[in-house]
């Protein structure tokens, strides 16, 4: 197991090594990064001078080594536009973007378990076709819309909760049932055919045989066994809500790290989109990391499906 | 005409229940749509910073709400000639202490300038390039230098700020970075970036009449536009910047609330491809056609909700307006016959290039709704969208791509602001390595001689007639562009809850220099 | 299980009694609009009529049946506007789910059956891709790129080509075991071959799946690309950039939001629930997915 893990991490190490490359050769063609940090007029020495501050004058090659030897060392260079350590701006993001990615991960849950027992349950009939549309509408819609949406009728009409910020957990509300609705149908797909299994299970015609509760049997015996390969791909969906946060960030004007490296695209700030990106695929790869090994722990045979 | 302040609170202008005697306390919270990347006066490198730095730091002259240039934290000054070269000298107010107590003095003035110099802290050395000595006289009095006319120095309140040397030397650069301390009537407390910036009123802050009588500001940061307003609706914010020009006539009529409009520093206009030879717009006629081809008015009711102004050349209130100068009226008729005159009977197909940034309301929808009636006359568009970073490298000459048809532009140097400056960059012929025409596909050298003069002459009155000399040719010629609508901004706050005078530049009305709590 | 039975690629007619109809309407429709094409839309899509601005749809107070779902802030017609992003949408799945399958599949079923050093640098080459969130590669991408319906396509198949790929490597080693194959390897057919007659076929039915659940992910993705301002540009149109424009009239005009966001919802639904009920019929395996 110690071995698998080492591996694992060893490979993780390696992608996010590759992926620090790509990231970096691909954000360097977006186009120079000086020319809009300084006034219209100013003269080309002044451009000269900065780009030789930032050592953009240097090849590519030798760009990338120094970034990368740096970023060993945790210096992440200074943002060009905050002029602040880049791994600062996006550690200090970070705790809210996890927040952000947990709470839609709860919501996601939360909606799917019930909808997929109650429609392993009631299997062909309403309930289990009307679940199964509600959770397949997360998977047909943008999540900034359902944001704005979400913002249009619970916040402006009907002032429930707030439109934007951070801090209370009635914050987090609208912003994570934006991010979260989209894995809903995924999970109960998952749920489903899970109870549908263990209700057909022989230890389960037992307990029914012996007169147990149908509540009882299927909230709490079935559920036990079902939630198994939901919880397994937990990290999966944990790395998914990281990747919609770029977007539901930008709508809620949530303080995290996907919000500030879509500015950070945009301003062509190559060392907070580095850090950013590089952050978020550590996250990434750690998630898919703990799937991995949990497939390992609870059944092997699923571990190259996703 | 619009006029210059519509739908404005005239109550709250006109008395402010003032700072004398009262004692600050309470908080007030406020919503920007747009966020300073640094405090620090010397290090800015965007419109934007001011939003903050505007609030803690303060220069010798300022602009006035009425847009009059005032002695700020000049007790007097005056320009002088001395051998055929400029010199000022200005006396600080006594009594100006910085957040920290320490009073200000000619040392920090010239330890502020000499900070601006340096190309590894600002990104506007440059503009000091004209100033050759400063001369320290007494702790109170100092004395500029100048080795050549600098025309724009004096419209951009002398460009200098009052620095704390002692302070800044003691703390070190990056601490100063984090806790800046300047002189302006807030004073800092915390920062989260991205987040809000919170301030305090500073006590010791030497104008006693016009000062904010709240003692906590605590300026949010909210870029997304539905979700800054429905934060002022639900009451998380009191004042709100940038209502959405959509929003701004429900704004007017929402209960409670008074709203403010006004223009702000940037100038709109359409630039046009007449540095390549084989371009239809080398032909003035052309120019002209496209000129009265665009219905603007229609455009700044319909699609910017009323809040722009149209202007020809120089906007209202900035050195070198001229009332007599008027827009081209839309007449597309004329326009199609100015095209067939010019050898296009048929029209001719171009690439549009419009910009699309979240910095300027609207200026998306706008160059789209220009680029149809351009179309509709034979001037067939066809757009590519720009976002900021794509399309300051195509505007720029001195790399590739070329701008090879129409790009909307426009120059932003605040309020009142100086064509001076930007003309340079996008009107006088290029000149690489220069600084000349950066931006600029026109090569005229008559203007360009007008240009030069214009840029050494320091006396007001002279520089006046020389700007609106340029402007009339500019206009007649349609040079260095077809200048469209100056954009408003409309703000908006509680009534019942908030006191507010609204002070223009720098900082287009987000200084809040007199606000307070009803 | 039934992979080397080589389950038949006709579909029981009985099976079309069960087709999901609504599903197939609304994607019938979104064709129709795509190929007819301003043929047959009302008005021009990007016709500008600034007096007709923020029309409001035919049945509200102010509406009128020329513009039946309502104008948009330039006085666009709407309906005119979705159907020509029927059209953009059509081209972007088109290409987008042609290249990144065959590009994935390609590369799942080489790492698949060579295995070994080839299958190593294939998987990396693969956790890499996917150690980066896509949206954000995507960013950077479409920043580094000139945006517009290309730059869109290859955004989607560079994010895309591994999810093919990874799935089809499970299934090619999963058949590699099987006897025909290795009885094929032993007899001296050709590689080729092999791929063409024996491992093809066999994930066939897996990729017709993958495709058609793919049709709403790259609507999705399209859409939050145009959103964020590096998705497609005028004058070609999507609903994604309809929504984007139509954002700030979000209190003043709720169709502007609400329209196109409805026509990407009924399309994806329509896809997705296709989709599954493809893959319950096809690859009952896949379930899960």
């Amino acid at each position: 197991m110690l071995a698998l893990v080492l591996r694992r991490l060893w490979q993780g190490a390696i992608s996010i090594l590759g992926a620090s490359v790509i990231i970096f050769v691909i954000s360097r063609l977006s186009g120079d990064p000086v020319v809009m940090l300084v006034p219209p007029d100013a003269p080309p020495s002044l451009i000269a001078e900065i780009r030789t501050q930032y050592g953009l004058d240097q090849p590519l090659v030798w760009q990338y080594l120094l970034f990368i030897g740096h970023a060993l060392t945790g210096d992440f260079g200074n943002s060009y536009r905050w002029q602040m350590p880049a791994l600062k701006l996006i550690l200090d993001r970070l705790p809210a973007t996890i927040q952000l990615a947990a709470c839609g991960l709860l919501f996601s849950v939360a909606l799917a378990v019930p909808i997929g027992v109650l429609s392993a349950v009631h299997r062909g009939g309403w309930i289990d076709r009307i679940g199964r549309i509600f959770a397949m509408l997360g998977q047909a819609m943008p999540a900034f819309w359902v944001g704005l949406l979400l913002i249009l009728v619970f916040a402006v009409q009907l002032n429930w909760l707030p439109a934007f910020g951070h801090g209370t957990p009635a914050h987090v509300v609208l912003p994570a049932i934006a991010l979260g609705w989209y894995p809903v149908a995924a999970q109960t797909r998952i749920v489903r055919s899970a109870m549908l299994d263990v209700l057909d299970s022989d230890h389960i015609r037992l307990s029914r045989a012996l007169g147990t509760p149908e509540r009882l049997i299927v909230w709490k015996y079935a559920l036990r066994n079902a939630a198994v390969p939901l919880l397994t791909m937990l990290g999966v969906y944990f790395a998914a809500m990281l990747g919609g946060a770029f977007v539901v960030e930008t709508i809620f004007a949530w303080p995290g790290v996907g919000r500030t490296v879509v500015e950070a695209v945009f301003s062509r700030d190559f060392p907070v989109v580095q850090a950013g990106v590089l952050f978020t695929s550590i996250l990434f790869v750690l998630s898919n990391l703990l799937v991995d090994l949990s497939y390992g722990l609870v059944d092997p045979r699923i571990r190259d499906v996703r | 005409m619009k006029p210059w302040i519509t739908g404005l609170a005239a109550a709250s202008l006109a008395a402010l229940p003032l700072a004398q005697g009262l004692a600050q306390s309470g908080t007030l919270t406020v919503g920007l749509g747009a966020e300073a990347t640094i405090m620090d006066p010397t290090r800015s490198s965007a419109g934007v910073d001011s939003y903050f730095f505007g609030q803690m730091f303060e220069q010798l002259l300022r602009t006035d709400p009425d847009l009059k240039q005032i002695n700020w934290l000049a007790e007097s000054w005056n320009l002088a000639d001395e051998g055929g070269k400029p010199v000022i000298t200005v006396k600080i107010r006594p009594g100006v202490t910085f957040h920290n107590g320490d009073p200000v003095t000619s040392a920090d003035f010239q330890y502020g300038m000499q900070r601006q110099q340096d190309p590894k802290l600002s990104r506007f050395s440059h503009l000091l390039n004209a100033v050759e000595a400063f001369e320290v006289i007494d702790d109170l009095t100092f004395r500029l230098r100048f080795k050549e006319g600098d025309g724009s120095f004096i419209t951009s309140n002398l460009h200098l700020w009052a620095m704390p040397k002692r302070h800044i030397e003691k703390v070190g650069e990056e601490e100063y970075q984090r806790a800046p301390v300047g002189t302006g009537p807030w004073k800092f407390v915390s920062r989260t970036v991205k987040e809000e910036l919170r301030l305090e009123a500073y006590e010791g802050y030497w104008n006693k009449q016009n000062r904010p009588t709240v003692k906590n500001l605590v300026i949010k940061i909210i870029p997304e536009d539905l979700t800054r307003v429905a934060a002022y609706k639900t009451g998380a914010i009191d004042w709100i910047d940038a209502v959405p020009p959509a929003a701004t006539a429900e704004f007017a009529k929402l209960e409670n609330t008074s709203t403010y409009t006004a223009v702000t520093g940037n100038n709109l206009f359409l630039n046009f491809n007449t540095h390549q030879p084989n371009s239809p717009f080398n032909d003035v006629r052309v120019r002209r056609a496209a000129a009265h081809a665009i219905d603007m008015d229609a455009i700044i009711k319909r699609v910017l909700f009323d809040q722009g102004e149209r202007y020809a050349e120089i906007g209202r209130g900035t050195p070198g307006y001229d009332p007599d100068l008027k827009p081209y009226p839309y007449d597309p008729r004329r326009a199609r016959a100015l095209l067939a005159e010019a050898g296009h009977p048929r029209g001719f197909e171009v690439p549009c290039y419009n910009l699309t940034t979240p910095r300027e309301p609207n200026i998306k929808e706008m160059g789209e709704a220009a680029y149809a009636y351009l179309s509709a006359i034979g001037i067939r568009c066809q757009i590519r969208q720009l976002e900021y970073g794509a399309w300051i490298n195509l505007g720029r000459r001195d790399a590739p791509p070329e701008m090879d048809g129409i790009v909307s532009w426009m120059w932003s140097h605040g309020l009142p602001g100086d064509p001076g400056t930007p003309w340079l960059g996008h009107l006088h012929s290029y000149q690489a390595g220069k600084g000349l025409g950066s931006y600029s596909y026109t090569d005229n050298a008559e203007m360009d001689a007008l240009l030069r003069q214009q840029q050494t002459t320091m006396d007001p009155v002279k520089r006046e007639a020389l700007l609106k000399q340029i402007a009339r040719i500019k206009h007649d010629q349609v040079l260095g562009g077809l200048t469209t609508y100056r954009p408003m901004v409309t703000i908006a706050w509680r009534t019942s809850k908030v006191a507010f005078k609204p002070w223009p530049s720098p900082g287009f009305w987000r200084n809040f220099q007199e606000i307070g709590l009803k | 299980m039934s992979a080397s039975t080589l389950p038949a690629r006709r579909i029981p007619w009985a099976a079309l009694r069960r087709l999901p109809w609504l599903p197939l309407l609304v994607l019938g429709a979104v064709g129709i609009a795509a190929i007819g094409g301003e043929a047959i839309s009302p008005h021009d899509p990007n016709g500008l009529d600034l007096s007709a601005s923020f029309k409001p749809p035919a049945w509200q107070d102010g509406g009128s049946w020329d513009y039946p779902l309502g104008a948009d802030n330039l006085g666009r017609d709407i309906l005119s506007r979705i159907m020509a992003g029927c059209g953009v949408s059509v081209i972007v799945a088109f290409y987008a789910i042609l290249f990144s399958g065959s590009i994935g599949a390609l590369a799942g079923m080489i790492a698949g059956y060579f295995g070994g050093r080839v299958d190593a640098v294939l998987m990396r080459l693969i956790e890499i891709q996917q150690s980066v969130p896509s949206i954000a590669l995507a960013l950077i991408l479409a920043a580094a790129m000139e945006p517009g319906l290309s730059t869109v396509v290859i955004v989607i198949v560079l994010t895309y080509w591994a999810w093919y790929a990874r799935i089809i490597r499970g299934e090619i080693m999963a058949l590699k075991g099987r006897d025909y194959i290795a009885f094929a390897r032993t007899a001296g057919v050709s590689t080729p071959v092999i791929f063409r007659r024996h491992l093809l076929p066999n994930i066939f039915n897996t990729l017709v799946v993958l495709g058609t659940l793919q049709v709403g992910q790259v609507i999705l993705f399209e859409a939050s690309l145009s959103f964020l301002g590096l998705g497609i540009q005028q004058p070609d149109i999507s609903w994604g950039l309809m929504l984007s424009d139509a954002r700030q009239y979000i209190t003043n005009a709720w169709w502007g939001i609400t329209m196109p966001g409805i026509a990407i919802m009924l399309t994806c639904l329509s896809a997705n629930i296709f989709g599954d009920w493809l893959r319950d019929r096809l690859d009952p395996q896949m379930r899960q997915l």
